[in-house]
């Protein structure tokens, strides 16, 4: 449709890059941006570049962050013998919203998933581990994904920081809070079942 | 359960297609590659979101059309469940009583059927292949917990086998992760199937005497791992061989399922006709097992299933289906069957994609 404008095909592919963009939207989002005023245009690229300018990863948590170390891994009220450990930065910000988590955290960006070509080595396992070697720390909780390759992130750090005398914990999977019982899917049901825990 | 009314536009040969079927036993008749499969078919789709004949969903919609739909209104005993599937240019939508379904799996159990049809006789002939695709749909009709253990189970695999490629010697803990998985999900289908086939085996049993008088059938569960010893530990003896394989061994993606006909193998030794009255057994006997499980039965359909079998036989097979479960059966007899069936049947015939009731 733009055989004389590749620089809107350029466009386009690089909105294709993101997750979960498909063609369609890729166009949409393409033409949106060229008819909009041209300063909203700009205002995005002008804002893609500066976050990507200030923003870098926590030298301790790896953690997105524009200050190093971050503000989190500073705090003063911070239970820092206690790391949770997530997938991506986004699962940070959910567990930070419920407000109720007092220690800090440590980002893997990513999962492993040999399909990928994702090893430990791709992840900040390395990072996690010398952490671990520091001391001060007592519990690991590993609040990656329930898929196939999150579980098996956590069974592999489970292995590597169980061997070093340290309890690591794995959050349980379990029924959204305030919900009845019939709205969760069945799958979720019996997980919060087997999960179960004695009163 | 009954179905009420089933509508098809644009699906294979059908379009326009009003099918309003009886509560009792209903008769499709026509003559070859009038549509008679593509309607179970249709029907099949409604309830799984799959069908018997392809996986390729391409090859469902119309020559030279672009979209499909198919819309099942069926009759629970205490509720209405209407299933409309709408299909356009490959992308697929499924709404349940008007809502639309974020995951196609939630579809499953919505509406129960059991079909038998010319394919399933490679369930004994065939690969055991096969017959883990039948165990597993009908499992994952019955119960989701199965279909997630399985989609578990087979990306845990992929996964592994993907680290063992190229003989690769993995790090144990690595390989620990992925092994320790595939036990948690294979014990669950191990024991799953376990259960759905032992309480197949008897109504089995039993269906085919009623068919074939005289002659014994055995189903019987072959797990590639024997009972009582732990996955892990298998796991743990096959690593070696894994490895120089570059792939996983053992485990539930193994399994197989047996059918013997007074003690043999059918596989070898039945006569086409003994495997096709087998399967035939099978089939009812999961009909009896569908209503223990979900309080009613299931609709049943039986696609050209009286060309292949004796008077007799039809004849015996013909009081067993009038159990009280709803029936579609397909014929491409055309001629009086009362006699064989009764007059309490409904009678449809089909020509070139046209139904009207007889
Ligand atoms: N996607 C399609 N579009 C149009 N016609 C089709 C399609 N798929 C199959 N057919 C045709 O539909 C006809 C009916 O097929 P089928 O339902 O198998 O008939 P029957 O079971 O009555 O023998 C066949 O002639 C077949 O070639
Ligand atoms: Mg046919
Ligand atoms: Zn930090």
């Amino acid at each position: 449709m733009f055989l004389d404008a590749p620089s809107v095909e350029r466009l386009i592919e690089a909105f294709r890059k993101l997750p979960g963009v498909g063609k369609r939207s890729a166009e949409r989002y393409a033409l949106h941006l060229l008819s909009a005023p041209e300063e909203d245009a700009l205002f995005l690229s002008e804002a893609v570049r500066t976050a990507r300018e200030r923003v870098t990863t926590c030298s301790i948590c790896c953690d997105l962050t524009e200050t190093d170390p971050c503000a989190l891994c500073t705090a003063s009220d911070r239970d820092r013998s206690t790391i949770c450990v997530v997938e991506r930065p986004a699962a940070v910000m959910a567990i930070e919203k419920g407000g109720t988590y007092r220690g800090v955290y440590h980002v893997l960006h990513g999962a492993l998933s040999p399909l990928d070509g994702i090893g430990p080595d791709e992840l900040t396992v390395g990072r996690l581990m010398k952490r671990i070697e520091a001391g001060g720390v007592s519990e690991v909780i590993v609040a990656t994904n329930a898929t196939a390759e999150g579980e098996a992130t956590a069974l592999y750090l489970s292995r590597q920081i169980g061997e070093r005398g340290i309890a690591v914990s794995r959050i349980a999977h379990g029924v959204p809070m305030g919900g009845g019982l019939e709205y969760a899917d069945d799958v979720t049901l019996s997980h919060a079942l087997q999960g179960r825990t004695r009163l | 359960m009954n179905l009420v009314e089933l509508n098809c536009d644009g699906f294979r040969s059908l379009s326009g297609l009003c099918f309003k079927p009886a509560p009792g036993v209903n008769i499709i008749r026509g003559h070859n590659a009038q549509g008679k499969t593509s309607l179970l078919e249709a029907l099949l789709f409604a309830a799984t979101s799959k069908s018997h004949r392809t996986s390729q969903e391409t090859d469902l919609v119309q020559h030279g059309a672009r979209e499909f739909h198919v819309a099942a209104r069926v009759q629970r005993s205490d509720r209405e469940v209407a299933i409309e599937v709408n299909w356009w240019q490959g992308v697929k939508r499924v709404r349940v009583n008007g809502l639309a379904l974020s995951r196609v799996s939630d579809l499953l159990g919505k509406i129960n059927v059991v079909f038998f049809s010319q394919e399933d006789v490679g369930l004994v002939r065939g690969s055991a292949a096969q017959r883990r695709r039948f165990l597993d749909m009908e499992l994952s009709q019955l119960m989701p917990g199965y279909l997630h253990a399985l989609q578990q189970y087979r990306q845990v695999v992929r996964q592994r086998n993907e680290l063992l490629r190229g003989g690769r010697r993995p790090d144990p803990d690595l390989l620990g992760a992925w092994d320790e998985q595939l036990g948690t999900h294979g014990s669950v289908l191990m024991e799953e199937r376990r259960r759905f086939v032992e309480s197949l085996a008897g109504p089995a049993q039993e269906a085919y005497g009623q068919v074939a008088q005289g002659e014994r059938l055995q189903v019987a569960y072959r797990p590639d791992l024997r009972d009582g010893v732990p996955f892990t530990e298998v796991l743990a003896a096959s690593r070696d061989s894994d490895i120089r394989q570059g792939m996983t061994t053992r485990g539930p993606h193994r399994d197989d399922l047996e059918f013997l006909v007074d003690g043999e193998p059918a596989r070898h030794f039945a006569s086409q006709g003994q495997q096709r009255t087998a399967v035939l057994a099978l089939k009812l006997a999961e009909l009896e097992l569908v209503r223990d499980r979900a309080g009613e039965y299931p609709i049943l359909m039986l696609d050209d299933v009286l060309s292949e079998l004796d008077t007799k036989r039809s004849r015996r097979l013909f009081s067993v289906v009038r159990c009280g479960a709803q029936c579609l059966m397909t014929t491409t007899d055309l001629g009086s069957q009362d006699a064989l069936f009764g007059a309490e049947c409904v009678y449809f015939l089909i020509r070139n994609g046209q139904l009207v009731r007889q």
